[in-house]
């Protein structure tokens, strides 16, 4: 009776789906864009696509690194112009995100983050004096994309943490979809699947606890090829006089966001929106990023409070494998 | 404001229909047998999706290279080298945990004693503890 139970189980089909039945599996683990990048390919009997992954994920680690004294990014920082490719198209979609999302999402924030100690191994709570003179280098409007290039007001410097990992696995997948390999991608916790996995059954996906990270707060089914994002106050912050100050700055005080929220997750259908859509969920709140989700309505979202309370979007409702929640409705 | 639903769930909640019962079975039993198993197979499925499901063995990779698997039967400790720093892992009672680290925030450290669910993550030294089941979970949001 168990089985024919389990068998009854309705797979939760977001998006459309292709089906890729070669049961070969391929695992490989990379270390880029300061994370461990976990990649699982079905199908892939030569290793050439898990090559070609390995190639695109360590030519973004280089190119879109903030550090590296010779990336691009580095020279756009540096020079103030640039005409990368990678580095041109992110800067053009963060204006299109930070435009949809009321400025939540700003790439302009390096300075300040700096400041802060983010990246640095000396984490401070700034005078207040040391980030208004900040105020001059940071925010949106001092970026420009034209013509296939991109420029930034003098001392601005750009960072692509918010979304170069989804943009990653926006080519991955691609690159996989191409040659007809499902698989399933885990960049730094930026989960994205790629197809059907052989046995048919859905990509069973896991969101974390932002209080025991040793185990899931809500477990989602997902089929076919999705992208899931979370963004939140506990895997980089550091703690001063007993508060929290995470690495997500609100753009309107410069500050860490300090708010009821401890995380939310954003499943759509590409990982770049997914990637920029979470860190600007989680700066709005859950009543803003709720009227976000009522205007826009082409993603799906898990808002953790700091109280456990698990918020879920309707459309998600019959993806729930296990875990307590509560929906929002329009 | 919103309005707002509340739920908990267990799937699967969908079962032979029980408005036919076998002749000789009266519709409370049927109700007590469904009642039964909706209740084991969410137990089941607890267990199995939000991570207690116990790993035999943890796999500890630095930078990106699997450097080790640890049978979390045997208790031990075991120092981890990296190019960035250490981190000291302690197996015990069937579960591994980093106990001391050099990184400058600790998120590992205070990740505290695990055997499933998402891996435990040095991001400063590049160390990753993954668990050998995953319990059905295919990937981690985090």
């Amino acid at each position: 009776m168990l089985l024919l139970l389990a068998l009854s189980l309705a797979g939760c089909n977001l998006l459309p789906d292709a089906s890729m039945q070669d049961r070969t599996v391929s695992d490989a683990s990379i270390w880029a864009m300061d994370t461990q990048m976990d990649l699982r390919l079905y199908g892939d009997t030569d290793g050439t696509v898990m090559a070609e992954l390995t190639a695109i994920l360590n030519r973004l680690d280089h190119s879109l690194s903030a550090t590296s004294p010779d990336s691009a990014l580095t020279a756009l920082n540096e020079s103030g112009r640039t005409d990368d490719a990678d580095v041109v198209y992110l800067a053009s979609a963060a204006q299109t995100i930070s435009a949809q999302t009321d400025g939540a999402l700003d790439i302009t924030l390096l300075p300040v983050s700096r400041l802060w100690g983010f990246g640095t191994d000396s984490y401070a709570v700034p005078e207040p004096a040391a980030l208004d003179a900040l105020r001059d280098r940071v925010g949106m409007d001092k970026l420009t994309v034209s013509d296939g290039a991109g420029s930034v007001s003098a001392g601005t410097m750009l960072d692509f943490g918010a979304l170069a990992k989804g943009y990653a696995a926006d080519l991955c997948r691609a690159k996989m979809e191409e040659a007809g390999i499902a698989g399933i991608l885990s960049l730094g916790g930026n989960i994205q699947t790629v197809g059907t996995k052989p046995d048919g059954s859905d990509w069973i996906i896991g969101v974390q606890d932002p209080d025991d990270m040793g185990r899931y707060l809500l477990t989602l089914r997902l089929s076919g090829s999705a992208s899931a994002v979370a963004s939140g106050d506990y895997q980089r912050f550091f703690m001063q006089d007993g508060v929290r100050y995470c690495h997500i700055l609100d753009p309107k005080t410069l500050s860490p966001v300090r708010g009821s929220l401890r995380s939310v997750t954003v499943v759509t259908d590409g990982g770049l929106k997914a990637d920029g859509l979470s860190t600007a969920l989680f700066v709005l709140g859950r009543e803003a990023g709720i009227a976000l989700w009522q205007s826009m309505g082409d993603f799906e979202a898990v808002w953790i409070e700091g109280d456990g309370t698990v918020w879920i979007t309707p459309g998600l409702k019959d993806c729930v494998v296990e875990g307590s929640y509560q929906v929002i409705e329009p | 404001m919103n309005n707002i639903r509340r739920g908990r769930v267990s799937r699967p909640a969908n079962t032979a229909d029980p408005s036919r019962p076998a002749p000789h079975l009266s519709t409370k039993v049927w109700a007590l047998i469904l009642g039964a198993a909706f209740l084991l197979l969410a137990g089941l499925t607890a267990w199995q999706y939000l991570g207690a499901k116990p790993a035999a063995r943890a796999e500890v990779w630095v930078d990106g290279v699997l450097k080790q698997t640890l049978d979390l039967s045997a208790d031990g400790e075991y120092r981890i080298e990296s190019a960035e720093g250490w981190n000291l892992l302690t197996v015990s009672d069937g579960k591994i945990a980093v106990t001391a680290a050099s990184c400058p925030d600790a998120d590992c450290v205070r990740c505290g004693p695990q055997n499933s669910g998402p891996p435990i993550v040095c991001l400063p030294n590049r160390v990753s503890i993954r668990f050998t089941d995953s319990g059905g979970v295919d990937g981690a949001v985090r």
